[in-house]
């Protein structure tokens, strides 16, 4: 191993990129707006569905009921409805999501339009902490109380579970889609040969790309996550650090694969494709959209073996349970990532040896 | 006993070998390429190595750089096995100019003798320095220029450049001429002859085949094997032939009798 030459290639590949003004764009700009729209269209709560009360109860449970659903940002409430017959006609008819009958012995019963799940489960916690608010007003209280949650908040967004998601697949993907393009026109334009030529090892141009690529990285995990402290108001609890370190980690082990499919792509539009059948998984797989714990159990070993597995999950421990480096599953986040990253760059360097 | 059969090449020689190769056998997958090729490079000469395009030049050039290694054969280069621990072969002891281009467009002249002198540890005013006198002495222009805006002449004359640029002891160079123009194309083979002098090995193809008449000696090259390897003069003598075009015409026209196809 020799720094110098890991130096040349560094600085020489620093050049290249430093000149191309459309990738710089590219590499930066696309995270910072991939994070917003995802930020943006994902995990927001529904507002402004039509709900009815049909109050028949005894006086001052309805009131309150109705007073708090008012309150919701949720609901258009409509109190008008003389019948509940009338409210389930506009339920069929789809002018309603839902309606809540209160029967006079106080009884209540809650109709919905269950075609869109995201739909009612708003309705059904904005019913539940009306009627927990009407019960208090009475002075007693339900059966169940739900206690402050030990970690997160007590009416959790999805945009909390999905921002950790999010920044772990914009690392991994802009990483991977950044180095893959690394040095296929290279192999064949004798460019390579020519560096071969002066004795250089494979492992060197491999971890001089990694040291100019590493620039754009810290740009990039700099990026993700101010967009996703300030641009979504996500509270991290636990250390920033931390979340930036493992950000690098997961960047380094993206791009220690994407050099590995450079190594053996015979053009860029073959890396392009070979990235496929890896994004998808990625996206779909590690729990970055949908918890894993949701796959069928005969697909959850593949997916940790994914190191975006590994990194949302440990992200979602820092940000929002603010756990840090004592807790086993960050520390395992750590070793996986250095481990693939590692693993990667050796196969890189086998396939890109010098005698064939 | 190693430096003893040294040495009685050396004397045979009179200047020993920088190269020597015996029964080379290298193609790729299935199809062959080499079938069995010697030659043998005198120190401290230039060698023209002739042959149409697909005839094994580059793929030779390339065994000789330790980028591929020989299915069967002896390679010898700068007296070790090219790759193996403690060759020089890949190395700083070589100059490499592919056939193709091979430049970095987007890099300016200076950057790009900054990078190869880099990769040789070359210390910043040496690369300077040679810098300055590769871009007098191949007529190159400003050192600021990028690739990308050079013509494809002053392009391979770069690419010529960074094979020279830290003095190695052999030079490997693949069509280096291609596009330079005539006059630019002999001073360049005037320094070829001055460093050769020196003691500077030079292996060089060409598709101008009269040029390689300024050469010690040429290997003409076809299917693999070298169909003749002597001074240009000895090869036209034994071809009766008055240019080294026709010699390689008549040694064709007698290889393709003896190998029917």
């Amino acid at each position: 191993m020799n720094l110098g030459r890991i130096h040349a290639i560094a600085a020489r590949k620093f050049a290249s990129l430093r000149r191309d003004k459309r990738m710089l764009g590219f590499i930066v700009i696309m995270p910072a707006i991939q994070i917003l729209l995802f930020g943006i269209a994902i995990g927001g709560a529904p507002t402004g569905l039509d709900f009815a009360v049909v109050d028949e109860g005894p006086a001052g449970l309805g009131e309150v009921i109705i007073e708090e659903l008012d309150a919701s940002e949720s609901m258009v409430l409509h109190t008008e409805y003389e019948s509940i017959s009338a409210a389930r006609a506009d339920i069929v008819s789809g002018e309603l999501w839902g309606a809540l009958h209160i029967h006079p012995n106080g009884t209540m019963e809650l109709m919905l339009d269950n075609s869109n799940q995201q739909v009612s489960q708003t309705i059904i916690v904005e019913v539940r902490d009306a009627l927990r608010a009407a019960v208090q007003a009475q002075g007693s209280s339900l059966p169940l109380e739900i206690s402050e949650p030990i970690y997160g908040d007590k009416d959790p967004a999805f945009i909390d579970f999905l921002a950790p998601g999010i920044m772990t697949m914009v690392c991994f993907m802009f990483s991977l889609i950044l180095t893959t393009m690394a040095f296929v026109g290279e192999r064949y334009d004798g460019t390579l040969d020519r560096v071969f030529a002066a004795g250089t090892r494979p492992s060197e141009v491999l971890l001089g790309h990694l040291a100019a690529f590493t620039t754009i990285l810290i740009g990039q995990v700099t990026v993700v996550i101010l967009i996703a402290t300030y641009g979504f108001d996500i509270t991290i609890e636990g250390r920033v650090w931390l979340l930036f370190a493992l950000g690098m980690l997961l960047g380094w082990s993206a791009m220690c694969f994407g050099l590995f499919v450079s190594s053996k792509a015979n053009s860029e539009f073959q890396a392009m494709q070979m990235n496929m059948p890896v994004m998808f998984p990625v996206m779909l797989l590690s729990g970055i959209l949908w918890p894993v714990q949701a796959l069928p159990s005969w697909l959850q070993p593949f997916a940790w073996i994914m190191p975006t597995t590994w990194t949302a999950e440990a992200f979602r421990s820092i940000m929002i349970r603010g756990w840090g480096l004592e807790d086993t599953g960050i520390q395992l986040a750590f070793l996986f990532n250095a481990g693939f990253a590692v693993f990667a760059l050796f196969i890189a360097s086998r396939s890109l040896k010098v005698r064939e | 006993m190693v430096e003893e059969a040294g040495a009685i090449v050396a004397a045979e020689s009179g200047r020993g070998d920088a190269i020597s190769v015996s029964g080379l056998v290298r193609g790729y997958g299935k199809v062959a390429v080499l079938e069995g090729l010697d030659m043998r490079v005198e120190s401290g000469s230039i060698y023209g190595l002739l042959g149409p395009s697909g005839c094994g030049k580059t793929t030779l050039l390339k065994v000789l750089l330790g980028r591929l290694v020989p299915a069967a054969g002896r390679v010898t280069v700068l007296s070790s096995t090219p790759g193996s621990p403690g060759s020089r072969v890949p190395g700083g002891a070589v100059g490499y100019s592919p056939q193709e281009l091979a430049l970095y467009e987007d890099l300016s002249i200076r950057e790009t003798f900054l990078f190869h002198g880099r990769l040789h540890g070359m210390a910043a005013e040496k690369i300077r320095a040679r810098e300055s006198w590769l871009i007098e002495f191949l007529d190159l222009p400003e050192p600021t220029r990028q690739v990308v805006k050079m013509s494809g002449g002053q392009k391979r004359r770069v690419s010529l450049a960074i094979a020279l640029l830290h003095e190695p002891e052999l030079l490997l160079l693949d069509e280096p001429t291609v596009g330079v123009d005539p006059e630019l194309r002999a001073r360049v083979w005037d320094h070829l002859q001055t460093i050769s002098r020196e003691g500077v090995t030079i292996i060089i193809t060409t598709h101008y085949i009269d040029e390689a008449g300024k050469a010690d000696r040429v290997g003409m090259m076809r299917n693999g094997v070298l169909l003749a390897e002597d001074s240009p003069t000895a090869v036209m003598e034994s071809q009766s032939a008055s240019s080294l075009e026709e010699a390689f015409l008549a040694l064709c026209r007698r290889d393709s009798k003896e190998v029917p196809e």
